[in-house]
């Protein structure tokens, strides 16, 4: 198994620069990363770096919070499309969530969803704001507005990621959409279970090249 | 003094409900606070609560990392004015910033103030992450590109306002018309008047309340 083809090698620190940002990309390229996850005002740079590879790119939309109006994510969204993302990685409205308003929860979605066509949809649920009938309930509504993957954590601000929490994901949603993670998975041995799992794409930073170099030697 | 009007009443946390918004602009009727400020989501709901009152509604852009792209910031503004809005506090790009690309940084905030000459446009430097010149920098940069308030902190960086940030940035407005909003771990009546004797015209909290009644608050922002 190559594990670097589900790695999404992610820079979301609001102070990260425009070198942080080539060097990203140089080490998704040398290592073979399925893509790079960053902030939309970098979708351009990144674009610039690794148009005419394998590399893909990722940008977050209306990140961290989810918080964000809904027309304001559907032009993120588009832009991020236009400057040459591959994907969009979206976080829910937690707040119209714990509100019950699964109207305008579904809606949120689906305008993004409708707005990047045929590119792949990541809905980041963060798990960790919220109960275990709230993760259901979030992944029900991330499968009635077509999302493509339902991804657990932003990986900013909480602990991050729980084989337990992507288990109850995928009881709920069996193969109807596709799982992602991401915070707190800085090894590839930790990597590895989330894939056994059957989680398909997992969020990480470059610190995980250092724990498999440490594997290697270990084996050697 | 009254303190209450130098006050934006403050919920930002991603996990607020429609209801935790409601009470929000209830208390900012009772105690008269200046504004609400909200996420963008909310303020067609904070509108509703507030149009029959003088208190005016707030929305962030951008928040909490700035490092949307420009074009996002100008559309989330641009629906946030015409869904009832009355102020914009947007997040600078810290990245930028940090990259020297000054051109970039003007133009983020150029291109949202552009949107909305005759309204009120506060620039958050999230000083936490600044170096003191950086400080410097952003304050002129803001100032240069139209800001009518620059802001210290967004609540959710490392650490909130200090009375050395606010000192830099009150050097960095002198001879322009340009005010000063302070903002995160302002949490009792010490610190709020502190900052307002250092020349701040505006408070970011969600520590109104207990900053009124003379108490300490637990919250961070």
């Amino acid at each position: 198994m190559d594990i670097y083809s589900f790695l999404d090698l992610t820079l979301l620190d609001a102070s990260a620069t425009e070198r942080d940002i080539v060097s990203l990309c140089n080490e998704a390229l040398t290592n073979n990363y399925k893509s790079v996850c960053i902030n939309s005002c970098y979708v351009l740079l990144a674009n610039q770096l690794l148009r005419k590879t394998p590399v893909k790119i990722c940008s977050v939309v209306g990140f961290p919070l989810g918080a964000m109006s809904t027309a304001a994510k559907v032009f993120e969204a588009k832009k991020a499309i236009e400057d040459g993302a591959d994907e969009i990685e979206m976080v829910i409205n937690i707040g119209l969530l714990k509100s019950r308003n699964y109207m305008a929860l579904l809606k949120d979605i689906i305008d993004v969803k409708l707005a990047i066509g045929k590119k792949p949809l990541k809905v980041i649920i963060e798990i960790n704001k919220l109960s275990k009938n709230e993760v259901i309930k979030a992944c029900e509504i991330c499968l009635d507005a077509k999302a493509d993957y339902i991804k657990t954590c932003t990986g900013i601000g909480t602990k991050g990621s729980t084989l337990t929490s992507v288990k109850i994901i995928k009881k709920t949603i069996k193969d109807q959409a596709k799982i992602a993670a991401s915070g707190n998975i800085n090894d590839i041995e930790t990597a590895k279970k989330y894939i056994e799992l059957g989680v398909e794409s997992i969020g990480t930073n470059p610190e995980i090249k250092k724990s498999k170099a440490k594997i290697v030697s270990k084996v050697y | 003094m009254t303190i209450n009007t130098y006050i934006d009443h403050t919920l930002l946390k991603p996990t607020a409900t429609e209801q935790d918004i409601i009470k929000l602009c209830e208390e900012a009727i009772a105690y008269e606070f200046f504004s609400v400020c909200v996420n963008s989501c909310y303020v067609p709901l904070a509108y509703q609560q507030l149009k029959h009152s003088k208190i005016k509604v707030c929305s962030v852009i951008g928040f909490p990392l700035g490092a949307m792209s420009t074009l996002a910031k100008v559309s989330e503004t641009q629906t946030a004015l015409q869904e009832g809005a009355d102020e914009i506090d947007m997040v600078m790009n810290v990245g930028f910033l940090k990259s020297q690309d000054f051109d970039k940084v003007k133009n983020d905030i150029e291109s949202v103030k552009k949107i909305m000459p005759h309204n009120t446009l506060k620039v958050i430097l999230e000083t936490c992450y600044l170096e003191d010149h950086e400080i410097i920098k952003a304050s002129e940069l803001a100032i240069e590109a139209g800001a009518d308030f620059i802001k210290t902190s967004t609540g959710f960086g490392s650490r909130g306002a200090n009375i050395h940030d606010i000192e830099l940035m009150k050097n960095a407005t002198k001879g322009t018309p340009v005010k000063i909003k302070a903002s995160g771990g302002i949490r009792d009546t010490q610190t709020a008047l502190e900052y307002i004797n250092l020349g701040v015209e505006r408070l970011g909290t969600s520590s109104g309340i207990a900053i009124l009644n003379g108490e300490t608050s637990n919250s961070n922002y």
